[in-house]
């Protein structure tokens, strides 16, 4: 993991790259607040369809949504490595978000993250704010604000 | 000196303060003749002034200066009430508001100096003219009354044999005996400490012999702003008196020379009033009779002892979160044990029953502290009233009950808006004009009711007037007009449903839109804050006769009594409040009314829910041949919930399901179970 190679780097952001399908997904660490493994969801009848349910994270209830049911693409199939990610992306809100694995943290520098210039809605791109590179391989930015706003970004 | 310590203390006594006034002027108006309730007012206004004087607002004492001037003349019977004077008086507590906002929102009072208001009142006070001129020799009337009123306290107090005895040894020694009349300032906060230094300084001049209250209550602190002491003294009484008045935070202090013969009778001498020898004609004869007086005088003056604490509401938010993790894991400790196939000892068993009783005590003790009476918030509407009749040019009276009923503090912080608003649209739009009615043949002064009483788990305010009703046929129209509803929709909704149409966002009816009302904004955002709340609001309305808006609250907000059901494999609670009965009715009881499931229990036909079907469940039980019924209640209206079982009862803790979740009417929060797990609440109301 190279994390640590820019610390004192202003300009350099960590992510945590978590798994998709085929695709990795990078969340800004700084909306991160947890990672918990699979559990126990209870449905919420008539809420959106992108919304699995809720759980109870220590005491307190935080309502779980699907990123693929929310991308359009294949429903999540719950496995052994499935994940939770809790984000707060303001105070007193939070939302876990279910991902395949979850594989690494990362720091990209500036000049390693590219501003995504594509402007359809297909597989959610909207909802990509950026790209990465790292060591090769892509990192899709999530644009947590947009994927957690009830419209539908044009 | 520092005073922001005491700011959030002012602000709060001052907001009693107006209110008190603003209740008080009220009476007034109507009985310009009632005696108490100008003493009353008079005390409001003097301890307005001194607590804004202390804390260096001098536009607000300014302002309460005049307005004790004003009152001072009225006690004094040298100016007569009149409905003028009120309306500027009124101005003048308005006034007052503002400052306290502007105290509240940048610690300062602003710059506003409200002249106007000063000079209307003190035409007022000019324009007594010649009635007047005996009391314009005195100085600001207002303190030269002071005094006069602790003379009468002074006679009035009863020495023991034991005291007597002093007093007189005390004159055999050439000493004199000096009653002193402390005062503290209303801002002093250690009360008990002040008095002691007062009691610290008096002894330096000579012996106390009495005080009034006893010692021991002053340093209890249990005496209001103001005590006495009697002294055996050499020195002058000035010195004594001087010597009071330095000790830090006494606001005042009087002094005068007490004689002790077989009748009570005593010399007063001037002490820094120089002003009453004015008074002195007057309290002489009434001296036999001060007793009555000061009696009738003080309870209504000085609240005995104050045994209440004001606490921050955030304390008790936390206090009360304590209280809902402890009721989870009791909840979790009670799962487990019975979970658990080995038998526990039946003393363990009997110290899980203790503790639940303890934490639903301990539950219901919070939530107690946390209930506050409807009172603080309906306390301002007859003042608005009052207003909003004289703006609109009608008559009208607000008649209101049930004000002691309480409510969750919560709900009492944001219920007064909608309350406001619809006391607003019945005065605009429901009341017709006194020459209307007239025609009409109803009596001219319109009235409106506010109404509190308690149903169950829930509070209902009713507000009710009886003016002209919802005209149907009107919003019908409009609303086929603004295109909110079609020609084919408006023929098969009924007269109620139509009413419903008024709480959708930008629809007002009013032909004209007035400064109090009609801008489309008014019955939307009360049904929002009041769901926001957990309520719900109706409408009821009779062309030619009235319109009531029923407003429906839940007691309380974060712990109920909940029946936990069961749904395929989901579990749900619902309230117990709203729950009458559990009933098992066989299938083919259930009879089809208009293609709707019904069921007749009891002689009443009662339509049928079904839960499962409502909540998409998709693994619900087949069809059993009896099924469980929850029948639940709205105010008059019934409803049989079917679930495929009953778990139990249970006492929950209400959560909330966070922001990006857009949950249905239906779910009104969620809460978590012993075993950790989540069980959604059914909003028994929103499926009647």
């Amino acid at each position: 993991m190279d994390g640590t190679k820019a610390r004192n780097n202003t300009a350099a952001k960590q992510y945590i790259v978590v798994r998709l399908g085929n695709e990795q997904y990078g969340i800004n660490i700084k909306y991160v607040d947890n990672i918990v493994r699979m559990q126990q969801i209870t449905r919420v009848p008539k809420a959106q369809d992108y919304f699995v349910g809720v759980i109870n994270l220590r005491g307190e209830i935080v309502p779980v949504m699907s990123i693929r049911r929310k991308f359009g693409i294949d429903d999540d199939v719950f496995g052994g490595s499935t994940r939770i990610i809790i984000v707060k992306p303001e105070q007193q809100a939070i939302v876990g978000l279910i991902v395949d694995s979850v594989r690494e943290v990362v720091t990209l520098e500036d000049d390693q993250v590219e501003k995504n210039n594509i402007n359809d809605n297909s597989d959610g791109q909207a909802y990509i704010s950026a790209v990465g590179k790292n060591e090769g391989e892509l990192i899709s930015i999530l644009n947590i604000q947009t994927l957690l706003s009830e419209k539908e970004p044009v | 000196m520092d005073v922001s310590q005491y700011l959030e203390i002012f602000v709060e006594e001052t907001r009693e303060h107006l209110q008190s006034l603003n209740e008080n002027l009220l009476v007034l108006e109507k009985e310009p003749e009632n005696k108490d309730t100008i003493n009353e007012i008079f005390r409001a206004a003097h301890s307005l002034k001194g607590m804004a004087g202390t804390m260096g607002y001098k536009r607000m004492q300014n302002l309460t200066h005049n307005m004790e001037n004003v009152f001072s003349e009225i006690r004094n019977d040298k100016m007569k009430v009149t409905s003028d004077l009120v309306d500027t008086l009124f101005q003048c507590l308005d006034a007052l508001e503002a400052y306290l906002d502007n105290v509240v929102n940048a610690q300062d009072e602003g710059t506003d100096d409200n002249e106007p208001i000063v000079k209307l009142l003190n035409d007022f006070l000019n324009g007594q003219g010649g009635a007047r001129e005996t009391a314009a020799e005195k100085e600001p009337p207002a303190q030269s009354q002071e005094p006069s009123a602790s003379e009468d306290s002074f006679k009035n107090v009863v020495f023991s044999e034991f005291e007597r005895h002093a007093i007189k040894e005390a004159r055999g020694k050439d000493m004199e005996v000096y009653g002193i009349d402390v005062h503290i300032d209303p801002n002093c906060i250690l009360k008990a400490a002040r008095a002691f230094l007062v009691f610290k300084a008096l002894e330096t001049k000579g012996e106390i012999i009495k005080s009034v209250p006893s010692t021991q209550d002053i340093e209890d602190e249990k005496f209001d702003l103001e005590f006495k002491m009697f002294v055996v003294s050499k020195e002058p009484l000035q010195s004594v008196v001087d010597a009071v008045k330095n000790v830090f935070e006494v606001k005042d202090a009087t002094g005068e020379v007490i004689t002790i013969n077989d009748e009570i009778k005593e010399e007063e001498k001037p002490a820094g009033e120089p002003a009453e020898s004015a008074e002195k004609p007057e309290t002489q004869p009434a001296a036999p009779a001060a007793g009555k007086t000061a009696a009738k005088g003080k309870p209504s003056g000085k609240p005995v002892v104050n045994r209440s604490v004001r606490v921050d509401i955030e304390k008790l938010d936390v206090l009360m979160n304590l209280v809902s993790e402890l009721i989870i894991a009791k909840n979790g400790l009670v799962a487990s044990n019975t979970a658990e196939q080995t038998q526990h000892s039946q003393s363990f068993n009997e110290q899980i029953e203790y503790l639940e009783r303890v934490t639903t005590n301990l539950h219901e003790s919070v939530m107690n502290v946390r209930m506050v009476p409807i009172e603080t918030v309906v306390s301002r509407f007859p003042r608005m009233i009052r207003d909003l009749s004289k703006k609109l040019d009608k008559k009208m009276e607000l008649y209101m009950t049930g004000e002691d009923t309480e409510l969750d503090r919560t709900v009492i912080d944001e219920i007064g808006d909608p309350l406001m608003h619809l006391l607003r649209n019945s005065a605009d739009h429901g009341l017709e004009s006194a020459q209307v009615r007239k025609e009409k043949g109803k009596p001219e002064v319109g009235s409106i009711f506010l109404d509190a009483y308690q149903d169950g788990n829930n509070v209902v305010i009713e507000v009710r007037d009886d003016g002209a009703g919802i005209d149907v046929a009107k919003i019908r129209s409009k609303a086929i007009d603004k295109g909110t509803i079609t020609l084919e929709q408006a023929d098969s909704m009924t007269d109620n449903e139509i009413i419903e149409l008024l709480f959708k966002p930008s629809f007002s009816t009013a032909e004209k839109i007035t400064d109090v009302s009609g801008r489309g904004v008014g019955l939307d955002v009360v049904k929002s804050k009041i769901e926001a709340l957990g309520g719900d609001v109706e409408c009821h309305s009779v062309i030619g006769e009235g319109s009531t808006f029923t407003i429906r609250l839940p007691l309380t907000l974060a712990i109920i009594q909940a029946l936990m059901v069961r749904l395929g494999s989901e579990q749900y609670a619902i309230s117990l409040g709203s729950i009458q009965t559990v009933e098992d009715i066989p299938v083919e009881d259930v009879k089809f009314v208009q293609g709707k499931e019904v069921i007749t229990l009891r002689g009443s036909v009662i339509p049928l829910i079904r839960l499962g079907e409502l909540l998409e469940v998709r693994d619900m039980d087949e069809e059993p041949e009896t099924l469980t019924v929850v029948i639940i209640k709205k105010g008059d209206k019934q409803a049989g919930v079917v679930v495929d079982s009953l778990i139990g009862q249970m006492e929950i803790v209400i959560k909330s399901l966070g922001k990006y979740i857009n949950i249905n009417k239906m779910i009104s929060g969620a809460t978590i179970l012993g075993d950790g797990d989540i069980a959604l609440i059914i909003d028994a109301n929103s499926i009647v």
